[in-house]
């Protein structure tokens, strides 16, 4: 660029110079012409002046500089003297043209050079910005369809095809895991409601028979021991069964039932049920109005009675439970021993720290769906030998 | 009473019949939708057993029809899934009652016995045996006409027992039907014991002494 900036400021230079020059010459020779026909002395200062000479001498060819009154600057002119014999009279006749200022040409060649660059510039800037408009907008169209795709929704995912191998290829690629991660997830819906639902009828059924064997005759308090330690243990097959088929409705979002629920109202009915339950108190405290939820009040009842059973079944046999309810939080606290170990996996389903048999370790599970399906804020702290749970509305 | 059993899984079917009979009630089963429909239409009952998933068919259509019918049975809807829906579905249609697999039979037998009192067969809303007498619309229990003053669990303990009577009822069974799903929170059942000492002492001083131990931890609502 910069070189040829140069290259081409000195040849338009040396380009107009010989023009100029050219031009000299061509006015000398009509000076001259008109001299030997008319014989008449005329000036144009400074273009023309035409002076007799004492000598004839070679012509001479310069560059000078001449004050111009009517732009009231110094001139760069272009001069030509030669001296002639014409009807024996010797003439010196000078010719000046102006020359234009090598300053003038550069800015000029800058400014043209400039403006063309912009123009090319913005031009490919625009043709450029449309033609990957129109070559990345399958790709960009197909990333936002893939953001907004949700795995639990059944709407489908609609991906527009590309002329470009690749982008094409990406498409085919993402709608086929797609397809896949759907399958599996259905599957997997289908498979934990298709068991637990399956596993009543077998359970019933050893159930009823059970009961039947107990009511038969020759038992003995040993067989009788037996089969209720089944019965027991049916019965926590049950909860098990009940509770998973509950997660997976919870995350099929088969809750859609809002109302307005008094968590105090509601806390305070599960309170009531439970203290019959167990010798561990109970205190509820805070705000007899708040909070106010607006959640399905089924899983409303599931969220107390899960905490608070948490509640009793961790707290020291001669501890007291706290709840307490206020605007927009709830927080159940139990007198425990020691921290947890491993507090991270709370919410994890079966994970049990004790090995209490009575928990199916579904309880929090649970619950953390619950408060993930309303966004609700639950936490846990154990501090000064008092586990608390925290809900945030 | 005249009971029909439509459940297609044989051995509970068999189960419920063998339960039930020794009540001295009649029992006949329907093994599938269509011999159900076929009963149902052709015979009275005063209580029927209604399974939602019968094989080639559902229970509730069976409800439908025999609504339709306008026949006067009682009915009990059994069914596997544990959803509010189906049993608000199953209610609406017309049923009395509505359990969820798996059940104690003991549980089933209290609620037929509910039903039925309820019912539409001369039921009188009172259990009798012998001098106690139990008025389940105001949910008092008298011996000899003079009231127990029982609490809330203490009469649901009372008629429990009396609709199994001469039945053996661990304490399991007794667990969950005082306390559903949260039986689970009971440790070692001491509040049972609570509950029904205090059933028990409450009886005995009318001299009602009908609750006995059975195998040394299950008990038995009989007569000497």
């Amino acid at each position: 660029m910069l070189i040829s900036t140069i290259t081409l400021y000195f040849y338009v230079k040396s380009l107009m110079r010989s023009e100029v020059e050219e031009e000299l010459y061509s006015t000398t020779a009509r000076v001259e012409a008109a001299l030997s026909k008319n014989d008449i002395m005329f000036s144009l200062s400074p273009l023309v002046e035409i002076t007799y000479a004492d000598l004839i001498s070679p012509e001479i060819l310069k560059d000078t500089i001449i004050y111009d009154p009517s732009q009231n600057e110094m001139e760069e002119f272009r001069e030509l003297s030669i001296f002639k014999e014409i009807k024996g009279k010797k003439y010196k006749i000078t010719v000046r043209n102006l020359i234009v200022e090598s300053e003038d040409i550069l800015i000029a060649i800058i400014l043209s050079y400039m403006t063309i660059i912009i123009l090319v510039f913005i031009f490919l800037f625009y043709f450029n910005k449309a033609r990957n408009n129109k070559l990345w907008l399958p790709f960009f169209t197909n990333l936002e369809a893939m953001k907004n795709f949700s795995i639990t929704s059944d709407k489908p995912i609609s991906l527009v095809d590309s002329e470009i191998i690749e982008f094409s290829e990406l498409k085919d690629e993402v709608e086929t895991l797609i397809n896949k991660v759907r399958s599996d997830y259905k599957n997997l819906k289908h498979y934990t409601e298709d068991v637990s639902h399956e596993l009543q009828t077998p359970l019933a059924i050893i159930q009823a028979k059970i009961e039947n064997i107990i009511n038969g005759d020759d038992l003995n308090d040993k067989q009788f021991e037996h089969l209720t330690s089944i019965q027991k243990d049916i019965q926590r097959l049950t909860q098990m069964n009940k509770r998973l088929t509950l997660l997976t409705k919870i995350e099929n979002n088969q809750f859609d039932n809002l109302e307005i629920v008094n968590m105090y109202d509601r806390i305070a009915v599960t309170v009531k049920n439970f203290q019959e339950l167990s010798n561990v108190q109970i205190q509820i405290s805070g705000d007899v109005n708040l909070p106010l939820v607006n959640m399905d009040p089924y899983l409303a009842e599931v969220l107390c009675n899960n905490l608070v059973s948490n509640a009793l079944k961790h707290s020291n046999p001669d501890g007291i439970v706290k709840i307490f309810a206020s605007n927009k939080v709830l927080s159940i606290s139990n007198q425990g021993s020691k921290a947890l170990e491993h507090p991270e996996k709370l919410y994890s389903r079966f994970y049990r720290e004790s090995e209490l048999a009575k928990s199916t370790g579904l309880g929090l599970a649970i619950v953390h769906k619950i408060c993930q399906l309303y966004k609700f804020k639950i936490s846990y702290q154990f501090i000064d030998g008092t586990h608390s749970f925290t809900v945030k509305f | 009473m005249k009971i029909l059993i439509a459940e297609d899984e044989i051995a509970l079917q068999q189960s419920i019949a063998t339960y039930l009979e020794k009540d001295g009630n009649t029992c006949e089963v329907a093994s599938d939708f269509n011999e159900a429909v076929y009963k149902v239409d052709l015979y009275e009952y005063d209580l029927i057993l209604l399974d939602i998933n019968l094989t080639t068919g559902s229970g509730l259509d069976v409800l439908k029809s025999l609504k339709k019918k306008k026949k006067e049975s009682g009915v009990i809807i059994i069914s596997a899934n544990n959803s509010l829906d189906d049993k608000l579905d199953g209610l609406d249609l017309g049923a009395d009652d509505y359990i969820t697999k798996p059940f104690h039979l003991a549980e089933l037998n209290s609620r037929i016995k509910a039903v039925l009192r309820r019912g539409k067969y001369g039921g009188d809303n009172t259990i009798t045996f012998n001098e106690i007498k139990v008025d389940t619309k105001s949910r008092t229990a008298y011996v000899n006409g003079k009231s127990l003053g029982l609490t809330r669990k203490e009469y649901d303990l009372l008629v429990f027992f009396m609709t199994n009577k001469g039945r053996v009822l661990s304490k399991e069974i007794i667990a969950e039907h005082l306390w559903g799903d949260n039986s689970d929170l009971a440790d070692n059942f001491d509040f049972i014991y609570v509950h029904i000492n205090n059933l028990r002492k409450k009886l005995t001083g009318e001299g009602a002494k009908y609750i006995k131990t059975a195998y040394g931890s299950g008990y038995k609502f009989i007569e000497d």
